[in-house]
């Protein structure tokens, strides 16, 4: 009876895990560390959104500065979060490999969040670009999550080069106007061998919940945390909205009817 | 002798090392690559890479970003 139950919590815990690039999270939220009041926060917040992976950015550094002046990377502990670098700022995709090159130099690991943007205005996708950068990405040995539109087709085929994970947009970057194209995404869902993640575009709690109703994997997300009134509680409703979209997901919604349909029997009614 | 430090023009005696550079602008060397013309120089090598004349030198670190 004791192994039997062994068994089931083995087996809900598997269903409720994402594995990317062979290694399982409990959590199915990864945050971004940008536009925080300060690195204080951005741990706090971390730690209240029980996310296990992070995104940074990589940037020149500024000169002149204390030595002793604290960097974002003494705050999350490498040993306990994954680190997830992001290229951020790349227009091409000869930039975006550079900065992976730089990354994996400075986080000795082989994980990048790729993303090639098409115009300073939009922040959107530079589809092209995208697919050259994960293809060669790949072939010098690093394990691609790639930021992409909601295009079914270019999913497909950055998954075909060897991406461990594509995470197509819910809306544009830093809107927060949530999930804009849901028939794409579970296009997308439907067509995939590997994790499909919404990155960019989350709002607030209740857009994180759609998309894991929808059936991503998991649910990528900075602004909506970091720019929202109280972060810190933000990240904690993130963390209960993920896990209840998942839940909602694995159990399978009622379908939907065009008629009332009473809650109660029928039969033996009082009037 | 000028070097592009970050973007910025900078006059440096000759014969600084990467090391050197590192110092004298006050930047420890944790969690930091640096690049020289882009090419990315390991830690173990910033004793031993003396800086040229026009070279361009980048020192990145991680930031938050989404």
């Amino acid at each position: 009876m004791i192994k039997l139950r062994l068994l089931q919590l083995w087996v809900v815990d598997k269903i409720m895990s994402l594995v990317i690039d062979k290694k399982t999270y409990k959590s199915r939220l990864i945050i971004g560390s940008g536009k925080y009041k300060n690195f204080e926060e951005t741990k706090k917040a971390l730690e209240a959104s029980g996310a296990e992976m992070i995104t940074v950015a990589l940037k020149r550094t500024n000169l002149g500065q204390n030595n002793n002046q604290k960097n974002l990377l003494d705050y999350i502990d490498p040993n306990t979060y994954k680190i997830l670098p992001n290229t951020a700022g790349c227009f091409s995709s000869e930039d975006a490999i550079r900065v992976c090159l730089i990354a994996r130099e400075l986080l000795n690991d082989n994980l990048v969040k790729l993303e090639v943007l098409a115009n300073k205005e939009t922040l959107l996708p530079n589809e092209k670009e995208t697919l050259v950068a994960a293809k060669e990405l790949v072939q010098l040995g690093f394990s691609v999550m790639v930021y992409t539109t909601d295009n079914v087709q270019l999913a497909i085929e950055l998954e075909k080069v060897g991406c461990v994970s594509v995470m197509p947009l819910a809306s544009p970057i830093g809107t927060g106007q949530g999930i804009k194209n849901s028939s794409n995404l579970k296009s997308i869902i439907k067509n995939a061998n590997v994790p499909i993640i919404v990155d960019a575009g989350i709002g607030t709690a209740s857009d994180a919940t759609i998309a894991m109703e929808l059936g991503c994997d998991a649910v990528l997300l900075n602004s909506a945390i970091a720019m929202s009134d109280n972060p810190i509680q933000m990240a904690e409703a993130m963390k209960y909205a993920v896990k209840a979209g998942r839940k909602a997901f694995n159990a399978k919604r009622m379908k939907i009817s065009d008629i009332a349909v009473p809650s109660s029997n029928k039969t033996d009614t009082l009037s | 002798m000028n070097i592009i430090l970050n973007g910025k023009q900078f006059s440096i005696d000759k014969k600084m090392s990467i090391k050197d550079i590192l110092v004298q602008n006050n930047i420890g060397g944790k969690n930091i690559v640096v690049e020289v013309n882009k090419e990315i120089i390991s830690k173990s090598q910033w004793d031993q890479t003396i800086l040229k004349e026009n070279d361009q030198i980048e020192i990145i670190t991680a930031v938050g970003g989404g």
